[in-house]
């Protein structure tokens, strides 16, 4: 594991660039961090009159991760302030110390440090910060692009249309006219037992509009094949078949060990 | 939180869109020149970044600074990002 980091300051900067990059991006659900950049802040927007939240790209976040080098950081008595530039943009982060663990994350991160923030995501008077409950530095490097690949992502995902549900499965239930909207579970099941007719594309669709199912797409650690099987009421090598053609294209991707997949269109 | 000062990725090709620009990249240090260090852009061309600090030959470095033409950029920050970054 890389152990090094030292940085240096060179002369001043010319005129600012204007803005250049503006991702960001973030996972709904409340549960996990969502992924962040400081110069997301085009998309950034008051979620209600509750000044503590935030919504970004329509879906209110609280709990973020940044990643970007600490500057001018100050300890206080009981807390320590820092600023973290992230290249996109620079946010000022407060990290209470209650504990002598506290004190002891802090002590080991410095300006000029690349330091991963976890922490919410506060306004005051109109001006963001961050309420850091995790500092921690950057030992390997690769977490930095991993961190805005993962924004980009996450971005990507909540800001493009959700694909459309097959019209084939909806021939025994009412027609959605909205692309988004879920269909009820089993009933194609048993249209498609009756049809007997399984062409390749039909069965990668309907295993696909099960991990795009929304009560799925929720699920971190994801679904397996049985549960797939007692969705769809298919044979098991025909939906093996399926999963791996899927994760060979890079669809799907297993989470918690090889049995469960999760669709890479989640977050 | 201010975002007055965001720095593209680039890479050799990009960067001659972004001349005179804030931009960050990360090159592999190739040789050393008393300040002025040369490496290999992301996409295999040699970039010359002034005002860097002494980093040895073979390590990836990050480079954030202005893009003074199609092939140098002039150094305000660089960080040593070691002689593995990337690799699978």
């Amino acid at each position: 594991m890389y152990g090094g980091g030292g940085h240096y300051d060179g002369g001043d900067g010319a005129a600012n660039a204007n803005s250049l990059f503006g991702g960001g991006g973030f996972v709904p659900s409340q549960s996990t961090a969502a992924p962040e950049s400081s110069g997301g802040g085009s998309g950034f927007s008051k979620a209600s009159d509750d000044k503590s939240n935030f919504a970004i790209n329509g879906v209110e976040v609280s709990t973020v991760r940044l990643v970007g080098r600490m500057l001018g950081k100050v300890e206080r008595v009981t807390d320590v302030v820092f600023t973290l530039d992230d290249g996109t943009g620079k946010i000022d982060v407060n990290r209470w110390q209650n504990e002598s663990s506290d004190s002891k994350e802090m002590a080991d991160v410095n300006d000029g440090n690349y330091v991963i923030v976890n922490g919410g995501l506060k306004g005051l008077q109109g001006k963001r910060h961050v309420i850091a409950y995790s500092v921690r530095r950057v030992t390997n490097f690769n977490e930095i692009t991993h961190h805005f690949l993962h924004c980009i992502q996450v971005h990507l995902d909540l800001t493009r249309p959700k694909p459309c549900l097959p019209s084939q499965i909806n021939a025994s239930t009412p027609t959605p006219g909205h692309a988004n909207q879920a269909w009820p579970p089993n009933n194609q099941a048993t249209t498609f037992s009756a049809s007997g007719n399984t062409a390749g594309n039909d069965v990668s669709s309907l295993v696909m509009s099960v991990f795009h199912d929304p009560a799925i797409i929720e699920r971190e650690d994801g679904i397996t094949v049985p549960y797939i099987m007692d969705r769809l009421k298919l044979p098991e090598h025909v939906i093996k078949d399926v999963i791996k053609k899927q994760e060979d294209e890079g669809n799907i991707y297993n989470t918690i060990d090889d049995f469960h997949y999760r669709s890479a269109m989640n977050g | 939180m201010e975002t007055s000062s965001p720095a593209a990725f680039v890479n050799a090709e990009i960067l001659t869109m972004f001349v005179g620009r804030r931009v960050r990249t990360v090159v592999q240090v190739q040789r050393n020149e008393g300040g002025m260090v040369v490496g290999q852009s992301p996409d295999g061309h040699p970039l010359t970044i002034k005002s860097a600090m002494d980093i040895p030959v073979s390590h990836f470095m990050e480079v954030y600074g202005i893009a003074e033409n199609n092939q140098t950029i002039r150094a305000e920050v660089c960080t040593d990002f070691g002689p593995s970054f990337g690799e699978i």
